[in-house]
């Protein structure tokens, strides 16, 4: 089984399985997670699907391009290995992927 | 007002839920968050919070065929059975509206909505936030020379009007007419046309330029969104039906009109009434972006939208039968005591704030809200930085905690008519 794990706010984890095709956004929110808002539905304008990607992924990911980078600047909760999870296209490379939901901005 | 006397008004055409429909949601609240809605028979309408998120994201059983009309117009045809759509969809002309993006369902929804998505970018907004500020404070700067002016109609509708033209790339020698026809086109969801509620002649004034825009940015491709809307593409890779793409540019233009403009009027009536909050946004701008989403949460421009149940469902535990049409107050459900606490009171800094549902939920959320937020929060700045303080005239609208206020006579949005602002140059 291809997995990837999430954790939350609360430092609870979960492992889903892994779909292709799919973004990171709606498997996460698929699996009723709902501290992942994703307000504006995966379309990269309102910065509510944040999350921190485990650093050994990082370099697995298409860097994130202009409209990430001006939502995520937005987020006083930036840190360096911050994604909005809408714009993750998961893959089967990915598996193992772990991230965390970024705090609340 | 008694709860009773509430009960028995409808929603649509009283005037006097107009002044407070917030008191009539309650009303209906006291009855659970889903309830028979009032002179509408078979008809529900949604109070709470969950039970609107549900009904806005389940749109599989839930068609937005209603929401340019409201949930009290009456079907245009008897529903037989349980899955109602193919009816649904032959009628669909009979609405005025019916085939605007707002009122689409399914795959010619998620067609377009994926057009309008490429549109309203981040990077896009950024490059026309020049505009914008520049715009904003040539305008606030007349106002304040003259020591006020009315806000609604003086200042936030050209704002928001040439706002969207620049963005769009409407010519310049074109935007003055289009403020003209907007400034002069009643609401949508006008109270006092039961007939017609949302009028489509100014869509069709608008529609005619930008058909003509389109056909010259096919020819002629410029770095702007009408260009991008005359090249657009389908995600299966077929090109864009042009008249498609027309009208929605028309909508574009015309949907952030109204409930942007709207919003800037109802921010100003709690800057200036809420003891202290002037003064704490003036000191850190940076506040502006919990303020908004707290006045868009309490006060927010679009009162409520609506659903037609287009097969047997559910909300709830509550069985809704194919037919059942559904007026959804995002109003109330902003202000649901089970979600949010002491819900009718101003607090700047609320957790979850963003979960509210001023720009609803699910596929039809408001693509255009991140230009909203960008509007009010540019020009709320350019009037801080050009006056020591804003105050709203008394005579005009009499004193705090005993106010005057007249509201554009619409079911659907929520909005002043006018709003006299007196201005202290800084």
């Amino acid at each position: 089984m291809t997995s990837i794990i999430v954790t939350t706010r609360e430092s609870e984890s979960r492992t889903l399985e892994l779909e292709p095709e799919s973004t990171l956004m709606q498997l996460i929110c698929d699996a009723g997670m709902d501290e992942l808002l994703a307000l504006c539905g995966g379309v990269c304008s309102c910065g509510t699907c944040h999350v921190y990607v485990d650093d050994e992924f990082l370099p697995l990911l298409p860097p994130a391009d202009e409209d990430e980078d001006l939502i995520l600047q937005e987020s006083p909760a930036r840190q360096p290995n911050s994604r909005l999870s809408c714009q993750i296209r998961l893959t089967e490379s990915l598996q193992g992927l772990r991230v965390t939901i970024a705090p609340e901005s | 007002m008694s709860a009773q006397a509430l009960n028995e008004k409808d929603y649509f055409t009283d005037l006097s839920v107009l002044l407070d429909p917030y008191a009539y949601f309650e009303a209906m609240r006291e009855q659970g968050p889903v309830c028979p809605l009032p002179n509408h028979e078979g008809a529900l309408v949604i109070t709470g919070f969950a039970e609107a998120i549900e009904v806005l994201r389940n749109h599989k059983d839930f068609s937005s065929l209603n929401s340019t009309v409201g949930a009290g117009f009456p079907l245009p045809f008897k529903p037989e059975g349980n899955d109602i759509t193919a009816l649904m969809e032959a009628n669909r002309d009979k609405y005025m509206g019916g085939d605007l993006l707002v009122a689409l369902d399914g795959e010619k929804h998620s067609a377009l909505r994926s057009v309008m998505n490429r549109l309203l970018t981040p990077t896009r907004l950024k490059a026309n936030q020049e505009f914008m500020v520049e715009y904003a404070e040539q305008l606030v700067q007349e106002a304040v020379a003259k020591g006020g002016c009315e806000l609604v109609n003086e200042i936030a509708t050209p704002f928001v009007t040439l706002v969207i033209a620049d963005l769009l790339g409407v010519p310049a020698e074109d935007r003055e007419k289009f403020r003209e026809v907007i400034d002069n086109a009643p609401p949508p969801g006008n109270m006092n046309n039961e007939e017609m509620p949302t009028e489509m002649s100014v869509l069709v004034f608008l529609g005619t330029f930008f058909y003509e825009y389109l056909v010259d940015r096919k020819e002629n491709p410029r770095e702007d969104v009408l260009s991008q809307l005359a090249h657009a593409k389908y995600p299966d890779g077929s090109d864009a039906d042009l008249l498609d793409m027309v009208k929605m540019a028309t909508f574009m233009f015309a949907a952030g009109q109204d409930t942007s403009a709207k919003l800037l009027g109802n921010a100003m009536r709690y800057i200036v009434d809420v003891p202290g909050l002037q003064e704490q946004l003036r000191a850190d701008y940076s506040l502006l972006t919990p303020f908004l989403e707290e006045v868009l949460r309490l006060e927010g421009s679009t009162k409520i939208t609506s659903r037609l149940a287009c097969r047997d469902t559910k909300i709830g535990d509550i069985d809704v039968p194919a037919g059942t049409q559904v007026l959804i107050s995002l109003a109330a459900a902003n202000r649901d005591p089970r979600r949010w606490e002491n819900p009718n009171q101003f607090q700047l800094h609320r957790p979850r704030i963003m979960e509210h549902l001023a720009f609803g939920r699910g596929v039809h959320t408001c693509a255009g809200a991140p230009l909203a937020r960008a509007e009010v929060k540019v020009i709320l700045e350019r009037f801080f930085e050009n006056t020591s303080h804003i105050d709203l005239n008394p005579e005009k609208h009499g004193t705090a905690g005993n106010r005057k206020l007249e509201f554009e006579p619409s079911f659907i949005i929520r909005g002043l008519a006018n709003l006299q602002v007196d201005l202290t140059p800084a």
